[in-house]
């Protein structure tokens, strides 16, 4: 029997009785309650559930931020949602950009509609998470169409080439669980930096590797380089071992066979402007691109260039 | 007044310390921290700084960052990496469920600011010595006495009748655990460290910072967190839970090749810390005062 999957239900209101926990068991689904969103949060963080039901009225603004906690992260957005509203909530209407919600059901609740929900919000994130399965971030098909459609509205936007220096040496030397390690913690600052830089339009995804990509207004691009740089360089120490951190370097094999000293993996990171609509096609970024990074990559330590020229230059 | 503690008793802490709940914060930092998280300005960066000054929240980031489910078991051991990690959405969540202390009691203020004076000067010690991460001996020296909380917070019963037999006995805290609970607070922070995943760089200095010898990997951490534990209480800033000065083990001194005249200059340096953070300490305890349980379900 496969596992079963695990709801948190918020809310004391209109909790389900003894009969309709029966129903949730029958349909293989079991029940951990919280009464509040405060009590909640240690839960949803520490031990993730399957999906969440908010019974509960969120008027408290505070809730409403923590819904979008969850939802905002790269690590439980994938947790469905789902909120019982009052029939009179629904009719004055609902601010939906407000409810990063999955879906809803109207009080008071019929069950066989709701377990039917339920088993629509599994499949619809099956569905939209075809994100890359290790860091979430959105892949290919997703950072072309968003850089693209950025080109075509011409805005001013930056596009960044995040890659890690010595990533295939580390692989060897600390194996490849280690280096997944590396991987989720740059998908993870990434997000967490372009979010807290910029409220207007921002972008990260992973193409694939130790290969990231990012987006973000022209003018944030250097504080959001150094901040990443900065960011990386601190947090890279908690993955290396002691002695490899005290000779600031480790031994590997390099790709012909030969036992070589590595320094410890760095960040290179090559930005293009769109300024003066620059670009027309994506495929001419990645190429502007790419010319910076080989520039970058002879480089030691963390670098980065922003490329400013003019479809004149 | 005694209690029995059998085995049936320790097994019984054992499986607590476990399930260990959210551990309450003062209630002034949470007012500082909830008031910041209400300001848009204010950076992830800021606020980690102050979270860095509660060892609660403190071993709650660093718990959360570290859980399997972050995909980091074992790695993170600052509290400025955790931040950029969870990122400010994440922290500004956990700050806001923070739970605080229903009845602040001296001592509970004392132990901070104990373990944050300890910090500070474990801090001074590892950059006189230029070592790597100086920010992680610092965490380590604020979560060191962890376990006392965990005593004070589930055991109430059993704290009282601690307090009594340092006071009647003239004994040590730690003495005194030992002899009544049969566990003490290193061994209790060694669970913790365990439970919650923290990386060995913070768990060693945390169980061994009464007998540093004891450290296998991290011995210099540990022996700087035993002496800055040894020098915060002989300087009697904070409240260490008894009036004695822990003895000093000669090996960790000589270990971190600090000479005696190295120390005018180290004492005066830390000197300079500490009154800073008297302020601070002030601060808080004002605003805990001010601000009565401001979220509380």
């Amino acid at each position: 029997m496969p596992a079963r999957h695990r709801v948190l239900i918020i809310g004391k209101g209109d909790k389900p009785g003894k009969e309709q926990e029966y129903l949730f068991e029958a349909k293989g689904y079991q029940i951990i309650s919280s009464p509040t969103f405060k009590k909640a949060m240690d839960t949803i963080f520490n031990d993730p559930p399957d999906l969440i039901l908010v019974m509960a009225d969120m008027q408290d603004k505070v809730e409403l931020e923590m819904v979008q906690a969850v939802k905002g992260g790269i690590y439980c957005a994938h947790i469905p949602f789902i909120i019982a509203l009052s029939r009179e909530a629904i009719s004055t209407g609902i601010e939906w950009e407000q409810y990063p919600v999955d879906d809803f059901i109207s009080k008071p609740i019929d069950y066989t509609e709701l377990f039917a929900r339920m088993s629509l919000c599994f499949e619809r994130m099956q569905r939209v998470f075809d994100n890359n399965p290790l860091t979430r971030l959105p892949g290919n098909t997703s950072i072309l169409k968003t850089i693209q459609a950025a080109l075509d509205a011409g805005e001013e936007v930056a596009i960044g080439y995040v890659d890690i220096d010595n990533f295939k040496p580390y692989n060897d030397r600390y194996g490849f669980s280690r280096g997944d390690e590396v991987i989720r913690m740059v998908a993870m600052l990434l997000t967490n930096i372009l979010r807290e830089t910029d409220t207007r339009k921002v972008f990260a995804g992973h193409v694939g590797g130790d290969d990231f990509s990012f987006m973000v207004p022209s003018d944030r691009a250097t504080q959001v380089c150094e901040k990443i740089i900065s960011s990386f360089d601190a947090l890279v120490k908690n993955l290396v071992d002691k002695d490899d951190l005290k000779r600031n370097y480790f031994v590997a094999r390099d790709r012909q066979g030969n036992e070589q000293h590595f320094p410890l993996p760095s960040l290179s990171i090559a930005v293009v402007s769109n300024h003066n609509n620059r670009f027309r096609h994506y495929g001419e970024v990645a190429e502007a691109a790419t010319q910076i990074k080989k520039h970058l990559k002879s480089l030691e330590g963390s670098n980065y260039l922003i490329d400013r020229r003019k479809p004149s230059d | 007044m005694a209690i029995e503690w059998d085995e049936e008793k320790i097994a019984g802490f054992r499986e607590k310390l476990r399930q260990a709940k959210a551990l309450p914060t003062l209630p002034g930092i949470v007012s500082k921290l909830t008031q910041m998280v209400e300001d848009p300005s204010v950076s992830a960066d800021r606020i980690g700084r102050v979270i860095a000054k509660d060892q609660i929240l403190a071993a709650k980031l660093l718990k959360l960052v570290n859980s399997a489910f972050y995909g980091f078991p074992g790695r993170i051991s600052t509290v400025s990496s955790a931040v950029i990690l969870l990122g400010f959405n994440v922290v500004r969540s956990l700050v806001l469920s923070a739970s605080i202390f229903e009845a602040m009691e001296k001592t509970v203020v004392g132990l901070w600011e104990h373990s944050l004076g300890c910090a500070a000067i474990a801090n001074v010690i590892a950059r006189r010595l230029s070592i790597n991460d100086p920010e992680e001996i610092s965490t380590a020296a604020l979560l060191h006495d962890i376990g006392k909380v965990v005593i004070r917070e589930n055991l109430a019963e059993e704290a009282a009748v601690l307090d009594e037999a340092i006071l009647g006995e003239n004994i040590s805290l730690y003495e005194a655990e030992q002899r009544i609970l049969k566990i003490n607070h290193t061994q209790v922070g060694q669970r913790l460290c365990r439970h919650w995943n923290l990386p060995d760089r913070l768990a060693e200095p945390i169980a061994y910072h009464h007998e540093p010898k004891k450290s296998a990997n991290h011995y210099v951490s540990t022996a700087i967190v035993h002496v800055a534990d040894v020098l915060v209480r002989a300087r009697g800033f904070g409240f260490g839970g008894d009036k004695w000065v822990p003895a000093l083990d000669h090996n960790a001194w000589a270990a971190l090749t600090l000479r005696e005249e190295d120390l005018p200059g180290l004492i005066a340096e830390a000197e300079e810390v500490l009154v800073e953070l008297r302020g601070f300490s002030f601060e808080i305890q004002t605003l805990g005062e001010k601000c009565p349980p401001a979220i509380e379900s």
